[in-house]
């Protein structure tokens, strides 16, 4: 997976790539999430899902919501803040 | 007025206002009033801002002058000092001859810093200063506002953030009433919030003596062993004996607080490496409270299913005593009802309703007299009329008992077949509730492979045969290609064989 490229897809995809970087203890439903990234929720329920299958986030799926978490990979992690400091 | 030194000082909001200054609107004001001057701002007596050298540099004059920085920013602290005691606009003109401005940032009894303004190439004018110092109340103003609301934003944000995942953990640790699934659960969503490589969650046991281990989860490379614990031995010990948080370098224990102490949560190394905080501690109290509910909740629920089950059995049971080996489902039955449940991927709930009602599904037929459910012959029509009514009877019965809610169509409608042709209300296809076309099915497939006084029993595989040819008929095409997959499934013949030739009843 090309972190750069997923980060690059979208400034919605470096928002929440930023914004679980900057909060990684935070769980958040993709509602929560749309607030701190003021995103369209359908715009941000679709990166969250995508950022989820590439392993950037955890998924907690239960009947009534999900809950996204930040990823605890150590390489991920580096990854992400090196790309996020060039962006800054 | 105070003098300069004596005034509060608000560093970032000089700094917040010196932002401001350096924008294009801003420079184009300066402009428009004093020409291509020079300007900074800077926070305290004698000591220039960081601007000075740049702009300074941008002096024409300072720059074929020859003259160093030094005494460039000695004439000019010389002017502030001058404007800063008097508390007034200042008016001078520097070693070079350039003719500037020093304005004291004041408002009310604060002096934030000042304005310095070199190189005015206009005459600067009464009704300009008059207009920068309203100009200068307004940015100030607008800065002040602006750092007031960072400051809120600096401050609400993380804790709003906080609060977020508070609720979410809450939705998703309180979506299930299953231990087993909820345990890991929150394990998991722990070690996620305090981002740490072991969480462990332990439970007291009924004797209120030891601590034993429910769910653990473990990232680090060499695993501890999940072990018992005795109350007030180790962190998690001392945590439910004393009732309140035990935190270390390393570790952080939390007792989960009911009406009394039901157990602890533990987790282990940050990630980070770092201590764990008072605010870790916050959050593990907050996290807690919310598992301690879900906990309760989750075993009162596993109550009150044993509290059902422990009626259902007592229904079987009164059944079974008015016509031994009538009532009772075969173990063989319950099995397959349940299997092809299960392939029908059936929710979990759905597969405890399908449960009870295998075990009741005949509950209507303790209404039937005894000579009729003894009889050793073949019915009459009558009589099969009233053994037609047992559905209608069982929901009767049942109907009180509010945790079969869900329970009681299954029993009413297993008689029904997927073409209309079946009763009490000859529903069709996806009318009828998809554990009765379960139970329909399974149902027949044990009736006929059953033994009766008046009839031998079919052999499996014509029996097997006999459900096929009634798909689409009697039974629902998708149940029965369930019912065929399970049938294929290894050990299932041997099961059947058993029963059939041991007949045996089971007691479950």
């Amino acid at each position: 997976m090309d972190l750069k490229k997923l980060a690059n897809r979208s400034s919605l995809h470096k928002e929440i790539i930023s914004f679980f970087h900057n909060n990684p203890s935070s769980i958040d439903t993709p509602r929560g999430v749309s607030v701190w990234v003021h995103g369209d929720l359908v715009k941000v329920r679709q990166v969250l899902e995508e950022l989820a299958q590439e392993g950037v986030l955890e998924a907690d799926k239960v009947t009534s919501t999900t809950g996204y978490s930040y990823t605890r990979n150590p390489k991920i992690i580096s990854q992400i803040e090196a790309i996020l400091k060039k962006t800054r | 007025m105070e003098s300069g030194q004596g005034y509060k000082k608000n560093e970032s909001l000089i700094k917040l206002l010196e932002r401001k200054l350096q924008s294009d609107q801003h420079k184009q004001l300066f402009e428009k009033l004093f020409g291509n001057c020079v300007y900074f701002l800077v926070e305290d007596l004698g000591k220039l801002s960081k601007n000075f050298e740049k702009e300074i540099s941008r002096c024409k004059i300072f720059s074929g002058s020859g003259i160093d920085h030094d005494t460039c920013r000695a004439s000019i602290s010389e002017m502030i000092k001058k404007s800063g005691s008097a508390g007034k606009i200042g008016r001078f003109s520097c070693e070079l001859g350039s003719s500037g401005i020093c304005y004291p940032i004041i408002q009310g009894d604060k002096l934030y810093g000042y304005l310095v303004i070199c190189r005015a190439e206009k005459q600067v004018s009464d009704e300009m200063l008059e207009l920068l110092s309203s100009f200068m109340d307004v940015s100030l103003s607008d800065t002040q506002k602006e750092s007031e609301l960072k400051k809120l934003y600096d401050t609400i944000r993380p804790r709003a953030i906080a609060l977020s995942t508070v609720h979410t953990l809450h939705r998703l640790i309180s979506s299930t009433l299953n231990l087993n699934e909820l345990l890991p659960r929150i394990a998991r969503l722990t070690l996620q919030v305090m981002r740490a490589n072991r969480c462990s969650i332990k439970l007291v046991d009924s004797k209120r003596k030891t601590l034993l281990p429910k769910s653990t989860v473990d990232l680090r490379a060499k695993i501890t062993k999940l072990k018992k614990v005795q109350i007030g031995k180790w962190a998690p010990g001392k945590a439910v004996k004393f009732g309140k948080s035990i935190r270390g370098r390393d570790f952080l224990a939390t007792p989960l607080i009911d009406e009394d102490v039901i157990g602890v949560i533990t987790v282990y190394d940050k990630v980070d490496k770092k201590p764990f905080t008072d605010f870790d501690e916050e959050i593990m109290k907050t996290l807690c409270e919310q598992a301690v509910i879900a906990i309760r909740n989750a075993q009162l629920y596993k109550d009150q299913e044993r509290m059902t089950i422990g009626s259902i059995k007592s229904i079987a049971a009164i059944m079974e005593t008015k016509a031994p080996g009538t009532f009772l489902p075969k173990a063989s039955f319950l099995k397959l009802v349940h299997m092809v449940g299960v392939e029908l991927k059936l929710s979990e709930y759905e597969l405890k309703c399908l449960e009870y009602a295998s075990l009741l599904h005949d509950a209507g037929q303790i209404t039937l007299p005894d000579q009729l459910t003894n009889k050793k012959g073949v019915l009459t029509g009558e009589e099969y009329n009233m053994i037609k009514e047992h559905p209608q009877k069982a929901a009767i019965i049942l109907k009180p008992l509010k945790a079969l809610k869900n329970v009681v169509p299954i029993i009413l409608h297993h008689h029904e077949n997927f073409d209309g042709t079946g009763y009490p209300n000859g529903l069709k296809k996806e009318e009828i509730p998809i554990g009765a076309r379960i139970m329909g099915v399974v149902g027949s497939f044990e009736a006929m492979i059953t033994h009766r006084h008046y009839r031998k029993h079919m052999t499996i595989k014509n029996a097997v045969e006999e459900i096929k040819s009634n798909s689409g008929k009697q039974f629902d095409p998708n149940v029965v290609r369930a019912f065929l997959v399970v049938m294929n499934k290894k050990g299932i013949l041997k099961m059947l064989r058993k029963e059939i030739y041991g007949s045996k009843k089971i007691s479950k």
